[in-house]
C-alpha cells in the first residue's frame, strides 16, 4: 500500500516505512542508541531528500528515545545532574547544527558532507569500540589475577581531573569539572542537526571512556540528552528548513516504539561487552557502506539541484 | 460536455481552403495528490479543422518551472565531490511531448527550437549558441529528468481518429511537482506550427496532505511544536502500553 508523503513529497510504500522502524527500534532498544545512523542512510537510499531525512529522523528519535529514557528514569539507571549539563552543551550544538546545515546546503555539499561525517564518526567510533570490546571478551576469558591491572588504570588521573569548576554527580559517584560534559554535549549537539543522529554512538563511549561514569547509568542519561537535544533539532529544522515529515515520522514511530521495547528486553539477557562488540560491528557496516559509495565512479558524473534551496 | 463541443466542431464538415485550426482539452482540470497518489495519467482529447493528410499533431504538457543548478562531479583525493556548477533558469520540473510522428520528421530544428518544442530543445535559448561543455550538462538535465519520468517523449503517442479528432496519453509519475501546467497542442504542416492552442492544468495537493503542507510552511513554529509533542506522547505511549504487560 503506497502513500504519499506531504513533506519529502514522496509516494512509498507504508509497511516498508513500518517495518524499517520496527528494525532499528529494536536495535535502538537494545544498544541504548537512537538508530539514527542506521535510519538517516536508509530513508536517503530510498529516495527521501536528505535535508528531509535528517529533519524527520530527529522527529523520530524524539519518539524513540522518549520511550527509553521513561523506563530508565522508573529503574533510576539514569544521572539527571550530568543529563542537565549535556543537554545545555546540546542545546547551544543543535542551534549551531541547523545554521550549519542551511549553510552547506546552500553550496550544494550537503550530501558529501553527511556521508564525509558519517564516514569518520562512524569509522573511527566503531573501530574504538571494536578494539576495547575486543580485548575485554578476551580479558574476561583469562584468569582472574590477570584482570586486576584493568582495573588499576581507571583509578589514574588524566587531564579532565586537572580542569575547573568540579561539580559533585552522586548517582554517577564522580567529582569532576563541568567542562567535559558541556563539550561533548555540544559535539553531540551539531552532529544531531547535521547528521540526523541522537548521537548516542559518539555519547556513550564518551561517557564511559572519558567521564568514566559507571555503565548502569550511561545508557539512560545519554537517551536523557538525545530525547531533548533531537526536540529541539526537530523544533529549530521545522522552523527554519521547513524539511519535518509528520506522516514519515509517526510511522516510522510507530514501528520503532514496538521494535525498542522488544530490543530492550533482548538487550538484557546480552553481555555488555558482546553488546558492545555487535554495536561496533554494525556501525563499521554501515561507514564502509557509505565509503564505498563515496569512492565508486558514479552512475551519473553530474547532479542536478534546485537553486533557491526551498526544494519546492 | 466536452465530447459534445468535440463533435460540434469535427461536425462542421472541414473544406481543404479552411484555415486550419485545432483545439484540445484535458480529462481533468486539476489534479489533486491525496495520501495514496502514485501517479496518475492524463488524457488529452483534441479536434481539428482542415487536417490533411501531410499533417502532424504535437502535444506538449509542460508543468512549472524552476531554476537548475547542475554541478559535475570530479574526484579529488579519491572521494566524488560536486564540483563546477551551471546554472539553467526557468526549466520545466515537468515536460511530456506526444506526436503523430516522430519530432525530427514533423520540423525543422530551427522551428523546434523557436517554439520550444523538444526535450532537445527544453534548455536552448533562440539565437543561444551551444558551447560544447554546455551540452553536457544539458544532457545531465535531461537524464535527471528520465529517471524521475518527469521528462517523457511519446514520438508516436498521438492517435489520430475519424474526422479530425486525436487523443494522447500522459502520464503523470509519484514525484509529480504541484503548480500550474499547461497542455499545448500543435497543428504542424510542411515543418511549420500553423495552429496551435494551450490549456490549463493545476496539480495540487489536497486533502490531508494539504493540511499538512499548509501547516509546515504557514505555521512552522507551531507545526514544529506540534511533530515533537507527538513524538513524546507516542514514545510515552508506548512505553505505557508495554510496562503493563
Amino acid at each position: 500500500m503506497q502513500i504519499y508523503l506531504p513533506i519529502a513529497e514522496l509516494s512509498v510504500n507504508i509497511f516498508l516505512l513500518l517495518g524499517l522502524g520496527a528494525g532499528v527500534g529494536f536495535l535502538s532498544g537494545m544498544f541504548g542508541v537512537g538508530g539514527g545512523f542506521l535510519m538517516t542512510p536508509l530513508l536517503i537510499f530510498i529516495g527521501v531528500p536528505p535535508a528531509v531525512a535528517v529533519s524527520t529522523e530527529a522527529n523520530q528519535i524524539v519518539a524513540s528515545s522518549a520511550s527509553g529514557a521513561l523506563a530508565h528514569w522508573r529503574r533510576r539507571t539514569l544521572d539527571p545532574k550530568m543529563g542537565l549539563l549535556l543537554l545545555a552543551g546540546g542545546s547551544a550544538g543543535s542551534i549551531f547544527g541547523v545554521q550549519l546545515f542551511t549553510f552547506l546546503r546552500s553550496l550544494g555539499q550537503i550530501d558529501l558532507i553527511i556521508s564525509l561525517c558519517y564516514v569518520g564518526f562512524l569509522g573511527t567510533i566503531g573501530g574504538l569500540m571494536m578494539y576495547e570490546s575486543a580485548r575485554t571478551i578476551m580479558r574476561s576469558r583469562q584468569p582472574e589475577a590477570r584482570r586486576e591491572g584493568g582495573m588499576g588504570k581507571r583509578k589514574k588521573r588524566g587531564w579532565i581531573d586537572t580542569l575547573p569548576f568540579k561539580m559533585r554527580f552522586p548517582r554517577s559517584g564522580l567529582y569532576i569539572s563541568v567542562i567535559p560534559p558541556v563539550a561533548i554535549g555540544f559535539f553531540v549537539g551539531t552532529l544531531a542537526a547535521i547528521m540526523g543522529v541522537g548521537g548516542g554512538f559518539v555519547m556513550v563511549p564518551a561517557m564511559i571512556y572519558i567521564l568514566r561514569m559507571p555503565t548502569n547509568v550511561v545508557v539512560g542519561t545519554s537517551l536523557f540528552q538525545i530525547l531533548f537535544v533531537t526536540a529541539l533539532t526537530t523544533f529549530l529544522q521545522a522552523t527554519q528548513n521547513q524539511t519535518v515529515d509528520i506522516v514519515l515520522a509517526m510511522l516510522l514511530t510507530v514501528g520503532g516504539v514496538i521494535g525498542a521495547q522488544f530490543g530492550a528486553r533482548a538487550g538484557r539477557h546480552v553481555k555488555a561487552e558482546e553488546l558492545r562488540a555487535l554495536l561496533a560491528a554494525m556501525v563499521l557496516a554501515v561507514c564502509l557502506k557509505l565509503g564505498w559509495d563515496l569512492v565508486v565512479t558514479p552512475a551519473d558524473m553530474f547532479e542536478v539541484l534546485p537553486v533557491g534551496m526551498e526544494g519546492e | 460536455m466536452l465530447l459534445a463541443a468535440l463533435l460540434a466542431l469535427s461536425l462542421q464538415q472541414p473544406f481543404a481552403t479552411e484555415a486550419p485550426s485545432i483545439m484540445g482539452a484535458l480529462t481533468q482540470e486539476t489534479v489533486e495528490i491525496r495520501e495514496d497518489f502514485a501517479g496518475t495519467e492524463l488524457v488529452l482529447y483534441g479536434a481539428t479543422r482542415g487536417l490533411t493528410i501531410q499533417d502532424e499533431i504535437v502535444v506538449v504538457l509542460r508543468g512549472p518551472e524552476q531554476d537548475l543548478r547542475v554541478m559535475r562531479k570530479t574526484r579529488s583525493f579519491g572521494i566524488w565531490v560536486n564540483g563546477s556548477a551551471r546554472e539553467f533558469a526557468a526549466v520545466p520540473s515537468y515536460y511530456a511531448i506526444a506526436s503523430s510522428r516522430p519530432l525530427d520528421e514533423i520540423a525543422s530544428d530551427e522551428a523546434l527550437v523557436r517554439n520550444r518544442i523538444g526535450l532537445d530543445h527544453l534548455l536552448t535559448r533562440p539565437g543561444e549558441t551551444p558551447v560544447a561543455d554546455m551540452l553536457d550538462y544539458r544532457k545531465a538535465v535531461e537524464r535527471a529528468g528520465a529517471r524521475e519520468d518527469l521528462y517523457a517523449s511519446a514520438p508516436r503517442g498521438v492517435e489520430v481518429l475519424d474526422g479530425g479528432l486525436f487523443r494522447a496519453t500522459l502520464a503523470l509519475p509519484p514525484s509529480t511537482p504541484v503548480g500550474n501546467y499547461t497542455a499545448e497542442v500543435y497543428l504542424f504542416r510542411d515543418g511549420r506550427p500553423v495552429a496551435s492552442r494551450s490549456t490549463s492544468l493545476r496539480v495540487e495537493k489536497a486533502g490531508l496532505e494539504r493540511l499538512i503542507y499548509e501547516f509546515a510552511h504557514g505555521l512552522p513554529m507551531l507545526y514544529g511544536l506540534f511533530c515533537v509533542v507527538l513524538a513524546m506522547l507516542a514514545g510515552w505511549a508506548g512505553a505505557a502500553i508495554f510496562a503493563r504487560r
